[in-house]
């Protein structure tokens, strides 16, 4: 079931163009990420298809719903945590989640949430206090205490350190666990590479591509090693998902699609030939953004 | 909404400028009230607009510009409740803080300084919802135009004093050069405070100063409501 369908959105804020005919669609229950460098108009998307901004053209629908005629009927079913946002500094964990929950018809109980993303112990202390990784997890419960069916996050690990950012990719997989289709936007190849089910790249405001981490990946990949001397190995470029074996003097290299590497390796066992310097030089979604685009992703 | 306006009023109640607004202009009536006289008209207009200048001009614009700053309002327009009421709650709130700060010099000047209170409440209560208004649509102003809430409590405070200066709430219209007497008369505050020494001295409050904090209060909440964004 599609979710979310975008068609050729298009948006421009004093005669420069943000979003340059931008569609995609999101199905139920994938985590959907928008990847692009800043200022790409990831940001403006989202808030297009949450009716926070009016498309200068093209259509949007949301669990199909229009963001701007249906806009209270579909803010019941969305929940969003927006980049930049605060709240107030003397606000208690728990009086937050209490008074977001009563925004909606039917929220979900947010003792369950304080429980579920470790802020119990935090019921009472005051957002100011709060450290960067337990203000994100209150900005998490706050978008789903509303027990929504699609949940939008912005830029959601920026600012943390490496460990809460691990912690945090556990518990958007959660979500999306818990059947609730999640929109992922980031500038962060790793993040999108870990979590996402599919991917659109924005760059200067248009999909330059739209695919899952892997098959953007894609492409080819290269396998290295050092054969002992004077061993050779044949038989390699009849192995599946091979494409190519290059040797020069004792240094190999294989290159080949898919899942290719174990089967080599399993038949330099079965050759019972020993190498050293084994290398995978695998594409990163860095690699498939410059090749996209012609620059590298920097952040 | 009910919850929304339990939840503003308890942070209402952790801000230290709540606090401040209550206690400066106690403290202003306390100092000077020790000599005041039984039948004096003054003090008490003074105190009262100092206390409604100080949660107009101040804490209104820079609670509701933090609000914006902080992404509250645009965060709240993603859920089903409508940031419009959060604007409500907090002048209703706003309202009560002045009405308590108001309420407080009222029952502190009666009871412990024997200061003469007026005993017609209609031109009082009148005269403070029209003030009041003026004020808070100053304020409302600011909010408008601030960019952030530190800039929203500095053009507070930089409005403040020479508006509190013109309204003769420094030193006495009296010893003030007649012209800036004069204008001052037409400054929110001035008319406030005229007002409420017709109020004390037992007449009906003359008509020219109702007059002017009723068009303060019309021309700049519509200006502010025009200037408001959300973001």
């Amino acid at each position: 079931m599609t979710v979310i369908d975008v068609t050729d959105l298009r948006k421009g804020y004093a005669g420069r163009t943000v979003l340059d005919g931008v569609s995609f669609s999101v199905e139920a229950g994938e985590i959907f990420g928008i990847l692009g460098p800043n200022g790409a108009g990831k940001t403006t998307t989202v808030e297009c298809v949450e009716g926070l901004r009016r498309p200068d053209g093209g259509s949007v629908r949301v669990l199909g719903l229009d963001p701007f005629t249906d806009g209270r009927a579909l803010r019941e079913q969305v929940g969003v945590q927006l980049q930049h946002t605060q709240l107030p500094e003397n606000i208690k964990v728990w009086e937050a989640l209490d008074l977001y929950a009563s925004f909606y018809a039917r929220p979900r109980d947010w003792r369950g949430l304080l429980e579920e993303w470790g802020l119990a112990d935090k019921r009472d202390a005051r957002f100011g206090k709060l450290s960067g990784g337990q203000r994100q997890r209150l900005f998490i419960a706050l978008a789903l205490v509303g027990d929504p069916r699609v949940a939008f996050l912005d830029e959601l690990t920026t600012g943390l350190d490496p460990q809460a950012r691990r912690v945090t990719w556990e518990l958007v997989k959660r979500i999306r666990d818990n059947g609730v289709t999640v929109v992922l936007v980031s500038h962060f190849m790793d993040e999108v590479e870990e979590l996402c089910d599919r991917v659109a790249v924005l760059d200067q405001g248009r999909v330059v591509a739209l695919d899952t981490p892997a098959g953007l990946v894609g492409g080819e990949q290269r396998m290295r090693f050092t054969l002992m001397a004077g061993d050779s190995v044949p038989g390699l470029d009849g192995l599946p998902g091979v494409t190519g074996v290059t040797r020069t003097g004792d240094r190999v290299v294989v290159t080949g699609r898919g899942d290719f590497a174990p089967a080599v390796t399993a038949h330099l066992a079965r050759h019972r030939v020993t190498v050293s310097d084994l290398r995978i030089d695998r594409r990163t979604l860095d690699d498939a953004f410059a090749a996209l685009t012609g620059r590298s992703f920097t952040n | 909404m009910t919850k929304l306006a339990v939840v503003e009023f308890k942070l209402l109640v952790r801000e230290p400028g709540a606090v401040f607004s209550l206690l400066i202009p106690l403290f202003i009536l306390v100092v000077f009230g020790s000599s005041i006289q039984p039948g004096d008209t003054v003090l008490l207009p003074i105190a009262l607009a100092i206390a409604v200048g100080l949660v107009g001009l101040y804490m209104l614009p820079t609670t509701l510009a933090t609000y914006r700053e902080r992404g509250i309002l645009r965060r709240m327009s993603t859920t089903p409740a409508r940031p419009v009421n959060l604007l409500v709650v907090q002048v209703l709130l706003q309202l009560v803080l002045a009405l308590a700060a108001c309420g407080l010099l009222l029952a502190v000047a009666g009871a412990v300084l024997g200061a003469h209170l007026p005993t017609r409440v209609l031109p009082g209560v009148l005269t403070f919802l029209l003030g009041t208004a003026a004020m808070f649509a100053i304020g409302l102003l600011i909010a408008a135009l601030a960019p952030n809430g530190r800039s929203a409590n500095g053009i507070g405070v930089l409005l403040y004093f020479p508006l509190a200066y013109l309204a003769g709430l420094m030193q006495p219209p009296s010893q003030m050069p007649a012209i800036v007497a004069a204008v001052g008369e037409y400054t929110p505050m001035g008319a406030f405070r005229l007002s409420m020494q017709d109020v004390w001295a037992g007449g009906v409050p003359d008509p020219l100063p109702l007059g002017v904090m009723a068009a303060y209060a019309l021309v700049v909440s519509v200006a502010a409501a025009r200037f408001f964004r959300w973001e």
